[in-house]
């Protein structure tokens, strides 16, 4: 007989029923996230929103530009003579608000996800060539991270934002990502470029403590045996990178992910609020606020609507995070 | 230590260079600026902008100057006109712009059409510009003078206007932050998993999730508009002061510029203020708190038999405080810059909503001004964190 494996002797002695049966990573995973009660209500908050977001042209009963005319300011509930229901009322403009709030919602989350994905790219890659190859590399990338990191960043995304908003030429966009994005949001295609310009500029500062998190983790795992292991086996860098380093650092970078989904939501608005950011016939909830401070003080429920979504997705993404960090912390694990 | 501290200066000179070079460079190259709209009433056929009309808003502006030049002049004042050695003037045909640019319309390889700079009909010398009214440049504190906000005026004066009520507010809502948040953050850590850890613990989740754009909204909305309709006590929605006289219900009429009137008008832009910042402090706390209760010299010290409030307030709270210190510099800066978003919802006249206007109104030289302040604080706030550092902590040796 062939000498068994390490794996093959465990496969063994379960069958034989001497060793329990190993629980699965992810069902661990689940079971200690469950535990956060407020994380688990998050996560049900935010699928309903997702799903809601993602069902916006059969769920939302105007389309988010429709005017009409002379019925600005309806209030929640009202009927129009044609007997449709404004839900939430209209706006200045006379545009059905909870349409307009559900499409918002999308154009948000996919501004939020976007650029959490494209800033923990860049920040995994850049984290990991500069942990990795250390030296002068590690220098000159961790120098210019810290840079950014020093200067203040509200007052640069705004200027960024403007800059971009008013000459989205200036960085070229293929044409197949506006347009897919314009069809995903039901916007015209001009409007669409104006929200990946708005998501670059998220993803300008978004990626630094991503790259930080990533070097620091790729730092302690270039030490580890496994490491030397498929070095000795001749691995490439570019392997050891993808197959053993990303992997590895996975947990903590999903944590960061989960987290900065909140600031990414919040600045989003925030640009939008302080008009540099999406501009309005396409809703998002931070310009529909700024419009309702000009009008909240004869209708008080507008600001509110809007607002109150920007709040609790932050929130929930925050217990989400929270969550997650619990759920994936390696000093807890078994 | 003294060459940590000078290697420390000139790496942050560097880091202050690098940063206003980048951002003038950003402002600057930005397509828009301040003569967008007359180069579109320019080309209508009833315009009555002749081309020496428009020489002379470039100058005034220095767009007619080459950016190295311009950003020269604005940095430290150089060049300021021919460069004059023992009675002999050099340099005085050097070019240094260009006054009236020929601009076409040229097609890409698309086919748009872009307007280009393709010539220049008039140039401009070194000693054209003698005589030119010029700033001593930012080394030398001098901000320019505004182009918008208060035309002509210098942009020092500007900033000194604004700069009271911004510290007034960030000084306030940073203290009682402060006062707030450290006492909760230990006071939870201590009783770690107990109702009052939780109910905080979801509090300042509320309080960072809650973007302070809504929160001052929903205020003013409750404290002003409905508790004023409803004939309650009510406070003033915006600006630092009043402008003419009000009636509060139990405090009576108020006289503009009283300390009253200022203390009703600060109340609610600290409160939102103060519940991020005391949800951010306490948060930090806490976790650093539970982070050295953990060490063994938190048990050895218990073990001791010292009694609990020692062990932590000498032991504890003074090790957790050290990692505090480096966030708690950032409030210098903050101090200074302001609040952009609060002081823009409750149009409070400070930093933060000067910075936006001058955005707004492409007042240039402002912007600038206000973004180089802030770099200049944060840098210094980073250094004043590392020393503090050192000696709170004296294992830290800098060499």
């Amino acid at each position: 007989m062939a000498v068994a494996s390490t794996e093959r002797r465990f496969d063994l002695l379960i069958r034989a029923e001497a060793l329990p049966e190993p629980e699965k990573e992810w069902l661990i995973i689940l079971r200690r996230f469950a535990r956060h009660r407020l994380a688990v209500a998050s996560a049900i908050g935010l699928i309903i929103v997702l799903t809601v977001s993602f069902f916006a042209r059969s769920i939302a009963p105007y389309t988010a530009t429709e005017l009409e005319i002379g019925n600005a300011f309806a209030t929640p509930l009202s009927s129009t003579e044609a007997g449709r229901t404004h839900w939430l009322g209209t706006d200045h403009l006379g545009r059905d608000y909870f349409s307009r709030i559900i499409f918002a919602g999308r154009i948000t989350l996919t501004v939020a996800f976007a650029s959490v994905l494209g800033s923990s790219i860049v920040g995994v890659l850049v984290g990991a060539v500069s942990g990795y190859f250390g030296k002068w590399v590690d220098e000159i990338l961790m120098r210019f991270v810290e840079f950014l990191l020093t200067v203040p960043t509200l007052p640069i995304l705004l200027i960024l934002s403007s800059i971009l908003i008013q000459s989205p030429e200036l960085i070229p966009v293929p044409e197949f990502v506006i347009n897919g994005l314009s069809a995903a949001m039901y916007i015209a295609p001009r409007e669409a470029r104006q929200v990946v310009m708005v998501i670059i500029v998220l993803m300008s500062f978004g990626w630094l403590t991503t790259a930080r998190l990533m070097r620091g983790m790729v730092l302690s795992l270039r030490e580890m045996e496994f490491t030397e292991a498929s070095r000795a086996l001749g691995a490439s860098s570019l392997r050891i990178i993808v197959r053993h380093m990303i992997p590895n650092a996975m947990a903590p970078i999903i944590v960061d992910a989960s987290l900065a989904l909140a600031g990414y939501v919040i600045t989003e608005a925030a640009l939008s609020f302080l008009g540099f950011g999406i501009q309005d016939p396409t809703p998002t909830w931070g310009n529909m606020l700024s419009f309702t401070q000009s009008y909240m003080f004869q209708h008080p429920w507008l600001p509110l609507i809007p607002g109150l979504p920007i709040f609790f997705c932050a929130l929930m993404f925050n217990f989400v995070g929270d969550g997650l960090r619990d759920a994936l912390d390696p000093r807890l694990k078994r | 230590m003294t060459a940590y501290l000078i290697r420390r200066a000139l790496q942050m000179l560097v880091v202050l260079f690098v940063s206003a070079l980048v951002s003038y460079l950003i402002i600057n190259i930005a397509p828009g600026g301040p003569l967008a709209g007359l180069r579109q009433r320019v080309g209508t056929s009833t315009s009555q902008i002749s081309e020496d009309d428009i020489a002379r808003r470039r100058a005034y502006y220095e767009l007619d100057l080459y950016l190295p030049y311009r950003f020269g002049r604005w940095l430290i004042g150089v060049p300021s006109g021919p460069i004059k050695i023992f009675g002999k003037t050099l340099f005085s045909d050097h070019i240094v712009g260009c006054r009236k640019p020929v601009e076409a319309d040229v097609m890409d390889d698309k086919g748009e059409f872009h307007l280009v700079t393709v010539g220049c009909n008039e140039y401009v010398t070194m000693a054209d510009l003698e005589g030119r009214r010029t700033s001593k440049g930012i080394v030398r504190g001098d901000f320019g003078t505004s182009w918008g906000i208060l035309r002509d005026r210098p942009v020092f004066g500007l900033v000194l206007t604004r700069l009271p009520r911004t510290l007034e507010l960030m000084g306030l809502s940073i203290l009682i932050s402060l006062m707030i948040g450290l006492p909760l953050g230990v006071y939870q850590a201590v009783k770690q998993y107990s109702s009052f850890d939780y109910t905080f613990t979801f509090f300042a989740f509320a309080g960072s999730s809650m973007p302070t754009f809504f929160f001052g909204i929903v205020l003013i909305l409750t404290l002003s508009v409905l508790a004023k309709n409803a004939g309650l006590f009510w406070l003033p929605p915006g600006n630092a002061v009043g402008v003419r006289e009000y009636f509060v219900p139990m405090l009576g009429t108020i006289t503009p510029g009283s300390l009253l009137d200022q203390v009703l008008h600060v109340i609610m832009p600290a409160t939102v203020l103060v519940l991020f910042n005391t949800a951010f402090y306490s948060r930090f706390v806490r976790s650093s708190m539970l982070e050295v209760m953990r060490q063994n010299y938190v048990r050895t010290a218990r073990a001791k038999g010292l009694i609990e409030r020692v062990v932590i307030l000498k032991h504890a709270l003074r090790n957790a405080l050290i990692p505090f210190v480096t966030v708690v510099v950032y409030a210098l800066p903050g101090a200074f810059g302001g609040a952009i978003i609060t002081e823009t919802v409750f149009n409070w006249p400070g930093m933060g909503r000067l910075f936006i206007d001058s955005l707004g109104r492409n007042d240039y030289p402002v912007s600038m001004a206000l973004l180089l302040i802030t770099a200049f604080l944060t840098v210094v706030a980073t250094l004043i964190g590392d020393i503090l550092y050192t000696l709170v902590d004296p294992r830290i040796k800098y060499t």
